[in-house]
């Protein structure tokens, strides 16, 4: 199947979101308190499609919740009711505007875990009733290295319909599925005219080969997947997690992280289960009742989510469980980077 | 303000005299001009220390059991710092004998835009109150009295429930990762009762009301201990204006409860401790 | 998925003070068409919510061989624990989820003598697993069980042992850390009766082992001492699970998932993993 694409430009592009916003339940960043998280919008103006990738949220959450009901249940004198609740979030259609391109790729790594054996039915519907536009960053972030990972930044699967700025003031706007295909028809490309892929696709690369160029941070990830499967005992997860402050940030912005939590709140007779997001970084993720604990100590709690990026997803799903968009790098209080964990410790165990 | 040669000598020096077995300072983060901490337990790493007015995180955050469990430690103190650090020794949490504290005579530390912090505009005990060797001049200056800074004011003079909204929209923000209260040298508790996935009250469901539970709580146990380093809003993900909602709460603690500022006096144990019979209680029904 | 998470309700049909720690509660659904859907096997467990209070992971303690109930014997351990054992009386109605996880071997161990080791609470995964070969005591040779616990006291499920004792068919050995006077039976550790008293037979024989994280170190040591090959000893190992979906990430030991890929797993399967269990 071919795909459309179309050139516009800034005005195009603003009356194309204008179209979508008119007709669909949007999401797209929103700034609050400088930082950028995917919200419900109604108007153009509350919202940045092009925000800044260093201050954005993942939109993870319009897939996973931060906070999901489970369940609820009431406790009566002839017994205990439980049901699930009521509320359907799913039921409409939705687009997602101003995706970044590693933010969208999370979704095909997350398909893998949820997909498997108990299939996450949520989660599926959630993802077949949007679709998701991205906006292609024109320039790589301090702690960005998308690119020197197991995937094609450039063609992604995961997106439905991409927007990539070209030479001058244009913008190209085209198809990735038959999703997008479908979604780019009359009413909100009506205003922007057909372009073939021969006159598009070179000014595209292009763009992408300034945008690769840019990367302060480059890495071999096969090499990095290969030696980290060997190093499980070395002592330099010791030292590069000396001054992390277990705050469990990273687990909560990082696009992939997906442990989650299961707790109750209850009201006399009443109650709600949420399933909540969780982090392996925290001291008693794995604390049992009895007080053993497999991981104590921070170091191992750092190897586990380090290894768990880069070498069990793999080994189990075959993907790396990073996508480097430095969220986790942004965050930290301490700047823990997760490229320079992987990178020193891969490269002390070859010393 | 640049200590790095001093410090990297006194790092030096107790390594040598075996009196310390972890140093915690500050490094490049090798990325950009600003630092982060680092702990040191050889002599080899010595040169990566570093100490100027990019020396930002409150270090003491460090002497939790998590991080330097019985361990010798030496490690870098501004004043807002040694303030939380006297909190720590006043209640308890550390000993004094296995630490070795380098004082700073603060000048202030700016932000990554090269900003000073407001923080540090509005400080009031620039010099480190715990040290056993000071670096810079002090100021000399006596400890203030607490006053309410342009925030609080500004808040005071918003409506209630312009107030209420304000603060609404900080906990509707919030996500949940409790980043803030790990960053916080002063929330050591092994078991904190707004991080607990076994607790009904406060479990970890990220709805604005579980959200405004953990962090009311959260800030009310720093009610007039909070000694304002800003740990725990550099730590934030979505950049919430947390010393705003301490500086609320706080404020009602010194006008009423406690006439010094925290940690500023040793073995004072401070109005979150201790029942005086002189406490206001007209506001109790 | 939130599907998969609300649990069904049960009816706890009989409660048992086994250990003053440690107590049985026997449940069935209280649908009962459900109850009678409701199968499973050795070594799987549920999850088991205290509504309001949370949930917890235990294994079922009774065999599906027995029908119409299941048995979960709950210690006293944590918060919600401790909340099962002050609040949860016969009739009272608790959530289930389950079964999950995999299961005891049965095809690989049918047609050998078995060797069953458990220590304190441990007996509870192996209970299931005895109770389905007795049932079809025709599919074994020679059958063995060895319990131990610190006193006499916290030995459990006393009754059954006291049929097992008098089923001549099995044997059973019992062992209690240090000499008490009432007590007339072994007296040491469980590993150390094994060797002494036990005194297994090698040969096509499979060992299930179950008990707290320190005996199972030493019990496989002596197993493999006395000359057992890693593939014949199979123990259930504890882990903090929640959803027991394969999704929570909890109970991750490298890319295994304890809830479902175990929490059987024999011994060579454990030395393949990272030590971190």
């Amino acid at each position: 199947m071919s795909f459309s694409t179309f050139v516009t430009d800034k005005a195009g592009l603003q009356k194309f979101y204008e179209a979508i916003l008119a007709n669909n339940e949007t999401y797209a960043p929103v700034e609050k308190f400088g930082k950028f998280d995917y919200k419900r919008v109604t108007n153009l103006s509350e919202c940045d499609p092009a925000s800044p990738i260093a201050k954005t949220l993942s939109m993870k959450p319009l897939f996973f919740p931060r906070s999901a009901k489970v369940m609820k249940y009431v406790a009566t004198s002839s017994g205990t009711d439980v049901s699930e609740v009521d509320e359907d979030p799913l039921a409409n259609k939705r687009v997602v505007l101003g995706v970044k391109h590693c933010d969208a790729r999370s979704l095909q790594v997350l398909d893998k875990v949820y997909n498997w054996d108990y299939i996450d039915t949520d989660y599926q519907k959630r993802r077949m009733n949007t679709v998701i536009i991205s906006t292609r960053c024109d320039k790589a972030d301090t702690h960005c290295f998308c690119t020197s990972l197991d995937y094609d930044v450039e063609n992604l699967d995961a997106l439905d319909v991409r927007v990539v700025n070209g030479s001058g003031d244009k913008i190209f706007i085209s198809a990735r599925t038959a999703k997008g295909e479908e979604f780019l028809s009359e009413p909100v490309s009506g205003h922007m005219s057909r372009i073939t892929d021969e006159v598009a696709g070179p000014e595209m690369k292009n763009q992408y080969a300034a945008f690769a160029g840019s990367f302060r941070l480059k890495m071999d990830y096969k090499e990095v997947n290969a030696r980290l499967s060997k190093i499980f005992d070395t002592p330099e997860f010791e030292n590069v997690s000396g001054n992390c402050v277990s705050c469990n940030t990273c687990a909560f912005v990082c696009p992939t992280c997906h442990c989650f939590k299961i707790s109750d709140e209850k009201v006399k007779d009443t109650g709600v289960r949420y399933k909540s997001y969780d982090s392996c970084n925290n001291g008693y993720f794995t604390l049992m009742a009895g007080g053993h604990n497999p991981r104590p100590a921070k170091y191992r709690r750092w190897r586990q989510r380090a290894m768990h990026k880069f070498v069990y997803y793999k080994e189990r799903f075959g993907e790396n469980l990073c996508v480097g968009c430095g969220k986790c790098t942004i965050s930290c209080p301490v700047n823990i980077s997760i490229f320079e964990v992987v990178n020193q410790v891969s490269v002390s165990m070859q010393e | 303000m640049n200590y790095t040669k001093q410090i990297q000598e006194i790092a030096a020096k107790l390594f040598a005299e075996d009196k310390i077995d972890v140093f915690v300072g500050y490094r490049m983060n090798g990325f950009d001009d600003n630092q982060v901490p680092v702990l040191i337990t050889g002599v080899n790493e010595i040169p990566k220390l570093v100490f100027t007015d990019k020396s930002v995180f409150n270090l003491v955050n460090y002497l939790k059991p998590d991080h330097t469990r019985r361990k010798r430690v030496g490690l870098v103190v501004k004043g807002c710092d040694s303030r939380s650090l006297n909190l720590m020794l006043t209640e308890s949490q550390v000993k004094r004998e296995n630490l070795y504290v380098v004082g700073i005579a603060c000048e202030g530390v700016t932000d990554d835009a090269g900003q000073k912090m407001q923080n540090c505009t509005d400080c009031m005990v620039p010099d480190a109150v715990v040290f056993d060797e000071m670096l810079g001049t002090p100021s000399g200056s006596q400890p203030a009295a607490y006053k309410a800074n342009a925030d609080v004011t500004a808040l005071a003079a918003m409506p209630l429930p312009e107030r209420a909204a304000y603060f609404e929209e900080v906990f509707a923000n919030c996500i949940r990762c409790n980043a803030c209260r790990h960053s916080c040298p002063l929330c050591y508790c092994a078991k904190c009762c707004i991080d607990q996935e076994t607790s009904t009250l406060y479990n970890g469901a990220n709805t604005t009301s579980a959200a405004f539970h953990a962090l009311m709580t959260w800030s009310l146990h720093l009610a007039g201990r909070c000694v304002d380093c800003r740990n725990c809003e550099k730590a934030c993900p979505s950049h919430l204006p947390l010393h705003l909602l301490h500086k609320q709460n706080e404020s009602v603690i010194y006008e009423n409860f406690q006439e010094h500022l925290a940690g500023v006096i040793s073995e004072d144990r401070g109005a979150f401790y201790k029942y005086s019979l002189k406490d206001p209680d007209d506001f109790i029904m | 998925m939130e599907k998969l998470l609300v649990p069904t309700i049960c009816k706890v049909d009989k409660v048992i003070q086994e250990t003053p720690d440690i107590r049985t509660y026997r449940l069935k659904f209280r649908d009962e068409g459900l109850m009678e859907q409701f199968t499973f096997l050795p070594g799987q467990f549920v999850e088991f919510s205290l509504l309001g209070s949370g949930e917890c992971t235990f294994c079922i303690a009774s065999s599906a061989t027995r029908k119409g109930y299941f048995d979960c014997s709950i210690k006293k351990a944590g918060v919600v624990t401790a909340d099962i054992h002050t609040n949860i009386e016969e009739g009272d109605e608790v959530g289930i989820r389950g079964p999950f996880g995999n299961w005891f071997p049965l095809d690989d161990i049918k047609g050998k003598n078995l060797l069953f080791v458990g220590g304190g609470i441990g007996l509870a995964p192996l209970r299931s697993l005895i109770q389905f070969c007795i049932d079809n005591r025709g599919d074994y040779k020679d059958f063995t069980i060895l319990y131990g616990a610190r006193t006499s006291a916290d030995l459990c499920y006393k009754d059954e042992i006291k049929e097992w004792q008098d089923n001549k068919s099995l044997r059973v050995v019992l062992t209690i850390d240090k000499p008490e006077e009432t007590w007339n039976d072994n007296v040491g550790v469980v590993p150390k009766i094994l060797e002494e008293v036990v005194k297994p037979v090698i040969e096509n024989t499979s060992v299930i082992t179950c008990g707290p994280p320190i005996m199972i170190k030493y019990t496989i040591q002596s197993l493999l001492k006395l000359g057992f090959a890693d593939k014949d000893i199979i123990t259930t190992l504890e882990m903090k699970m929640q959803c027991g979906l394969g999704k929570c990430g909890r109970c991750n030991i490298g890319s295994t998932y304890v809830c479902k890929d175990g929490p059987v797993f024999t011994n060579e399967q454990l030395k393949s993993l990272p030590d971190e269990f």
